[in-house]
């Protein structure tokens, strides 16, 4: 008799650890770490309201910065958005959980090309989903071009590539971004060559392909082209699709007749993606899967295209993008030149810290 | 020669001043501007004033930032006086060469390093005894008073060794705890200290993003790194509007300050004279 209550305690109070246990692995909360200004302003609010999960809604600037926090462990965060060749470091690192794709019931939306490009940095798509993506080329001020030089081919790499046409754009302002990989792709492909080669012989070729381009060009920054651009103080610059949309909103709104518009190169142009994953030792990896899935529901995702003018890798949502955003073919090119943008796959580190070096010697015009 | 120098004294402070104010002066016209470019006038606006009171990011931030500030503020001051303490009026002791090492080693260790440190000393911790569990609040707050209170030990130190000793002593002579000879007599002279000590400690915090953003958690965005994040973007005038309401603060703050610790020093030495006055 004794004996039996004993076992009855015992298994009560098993039973009562394991329901609290499981209770706390239910927590209501989510913690998302995201680049800034990247998401619509309700979208967040909306996830709230629809589950009851309370979300941590933080943002940073680089890729950097993220891969530092993942690196370090024990983040805390449940949802991370690197870009895809950082991510595909960090897949190699172990930082990411599998994806559970049962729980994904929207996983089918995904654009089936884009999955196809994203599995070159994630083999098989089993850690992340592609969030938003876009295309590296070049924004410029239509009004200067045409003056410099009527006629310019402003439809092609040659703008800023061939040694005598940039030339004539030197006291207008040609600035390159400050992104070794994603400058020697495009050059890569412009010359012909292999956009991804690991290829010392590559690598000559483009330096000394920049050497000859590197007196025409101003500077070498990330962000700064945005204003530089919207206030006429640059022609040309090599920059991310949406941020050189931004340049163009800018200019437009700033009404000092400055016009800018971004052009995806016909020779073929970096494309990459934003993609969304779960880090292994997320504290709410629930409540990530049901975020994940929200983001794949066609209108919300559609609504985050909307406001911040990327492209979405969601099939099913193009129909409830707006058409300012939907037929700019700098944002959502056709299916002909969709078909020329090639991948920034991650380099070897032995021909990274050749490319960190001859980079250096780049910018610094030696 | 008197009017040249003169002339040219007034000219260099000029010159001076606007150095260090025309950037500002230029960041609080440009956040009544219109357009959304920050270096383009379009115009007499207050409209981001009212896009910033809705910006419920920033807003919490802020308001994160100033928390953080005024808990690192008090535990600086406190911790940093107790240093400052032992090092101007202990005397000789055992290890005062490497607590004073110890003590000026924030002020000069590159912030990356010891953001860095702490980082994975928080990381070591939490897997160890499990606190503090995750990052966030808690460790930004123990990062920002490790180096304020650093600041603070250096204020005390300096402002103690330049207080007379012996008033102390006449207190102890008078059969006043040493205790209470510390509230009593050495506090209030060294108040002073004590309060650009508490501001350089606020100011310090609110104005940290390096060791913030190794050591932040999820749901701990100071304002620095949010505003940091934003600039990849370019910095919209909201960005100014909060900056001008910042200037404006802490204008009128240090003005209130001043006038307090003027007022003070006035008393003292009045009180002075009159005990001289006494004595003879």
């Amino acid at each position: 008799m004794q004996k039996s209550l004993k076992t009855t305690l015992v298994a009560a109070a098993v039973g009562a650890l394991l329901a609290t246990s499981v209770s706390a692995e239910e927590e209501k909360v989510l913690n998302v770490y995201n680049w800034s200004d990247y998401i619509a302003e309700d979208t967040i609010a909306n996830f709230e309201k629809e589950t009851g999960i309370k979300v941590n809604y933080d943002v940073f600037d680089s890729n950097e910065v993220l891969e530092a926090k993942l690196l370090a462990g024990g983040s805390g965060y449940d949802i991370v958005v690197p870009s895809g060749s950082f991510m595909e470091r960090q897949i190699q690192a172990g930082i990411f959980r599998k994806l559970d794709k049962d729980k994904l019931k929207n996983y089918g939306n995904l654009d089936k090309t884009i999955l196809e490009g994203v599995s070159l940095h994630d083999p098989g798509n089993e850690h992340a989903i592609p969030y938003m993506w876009g295309t590296t080329g070049f924004g410029y001020n239509v009004k200067k071009v045409e003056e410099i030089m009527p006629g310019a081919p402003v439809d092609s790499w040659d703008l800023m590539f061939n040694p005598d046409v940039v030339a004539k754009f030197k006291d207008c302002g040609v600035t390159f971004l400050d992104a070794p990989t994603e400058a020697l792709s495009n050059v890569l492909g412009y010359l012909g060559r292999d956009p991804n080669s690991n290829e010392k012989e590559d690598l000559a070729a483009f330096e000394e392909h920049m050497l000859k381009i590197r007196p025409y060009i101003k500077y070498f920054h990330s962000s700064q082209n945005i204003n530089d651009l919207a206030n006429g103080e640059i022609c040309v610059a090599m920059g991310w699709s949406g941020d050189m949309l931004i340049a163009r909103d800018r200019a437009d709104e700033a009404e000092q007749g400055v016009e800018i518009a971004y052009t995806i190169p016909k020779e073929g142009a970096v494309i990459w993606f934003d993609m969304m994953a779960i880090p292994s030792d997320a504290p709410h990896p629930e409540n990530a899967h049901k975020f994940l899935d929200y983001i794949m529901e066609p209108q919300v995702v559609a609504d985050i295209s909307n406001y911040v003018f990327y492209a979405n890798a969601n099939t099913a949502a193009t129909e409830y993008v707006e058409g300012e955003v939907k037929e700019d073919p700098g944002i959502y090119p056709s299916d002909e030149v969709k078909a020329k943008l090639f991948p920034d796959l991650a380099e070897d580190p032995k021909f990274t810290r050749q490319l960190t070096r001859s980079w250096t010697r780049i910018k610094t015009g030696q | 020669m008197n009017k040249n120098r003169s002339m040219f004294l007034i000219s260099g402070l000029a010159f001076g001043f606007a150095f260090l104010y025309i950037p500002i002066l230029s960041l609080i016209i440009f956040s009544f501007n219109e357009s959304k470019l920050v270096t383009v006038w379009a115009g007499f606006s207050t409209k981001w004033y009212g896009e910033l009171l809705r910006n419920e990011q920033i807003l919490d931030a802020a308001w994160l930032s100033i928390r953080i500030a005024v808990i690192n503020a008090c535990f600086a001051v406190a911790l940093g006086t107790l240093a400052g303490f032992a090092l101007a009026r202990l005397g000789r002791f055992r290890g005062r060469t490497l607590l004073t090492g110890m003590v000026t080693a924030p002020l000069v260790m590159p912030e990356v390093i010891t953001g860095l440190s702490l980082l994975l000393l928080f990381v070591a911790m939490q897997d160890l005894i499990g606190w503090p569990a995750g990052r966030g609040v808690t460790t930004i707050t123990i990062a920002h008073i490790t180096f304020s209170m650093a600041y603070v030990a250096i204020i005390i130190q300096s402002r103690l060794s330049s207080v007379d000793e012996s008033v102390e002593e006449a207190a102890l002579d008078l059969g006043a705890r040493p205790a209470k000879v510390f509230f009593l007599i050495t506090l209030p002279i060294i108040a002073p200290a004590l309060i650009s000590g508490w501001l350089l400690s606020f100011t310090m915090s609110l104005d940290d993003l390096v060791i913030a953003s190794f050591v932040s958690g999820p749901g701990s965005s100071t304002l620095p790194m949010v505003v940091f994040s934003k600039v990849r973007l370019g910095v919209s005038p909201e960005i100014n509007a909060l900056a001008t309401i910042i200037v404006l603060l802490v204008a009128v703050g240090i003005t209130i300050a001043g006038i307090t610790l003027n007022r003070q020093e006035k008393r003292r030495q009045r009180d002075m004279q009159m005990a001289v006055a006494a004595n003879e």
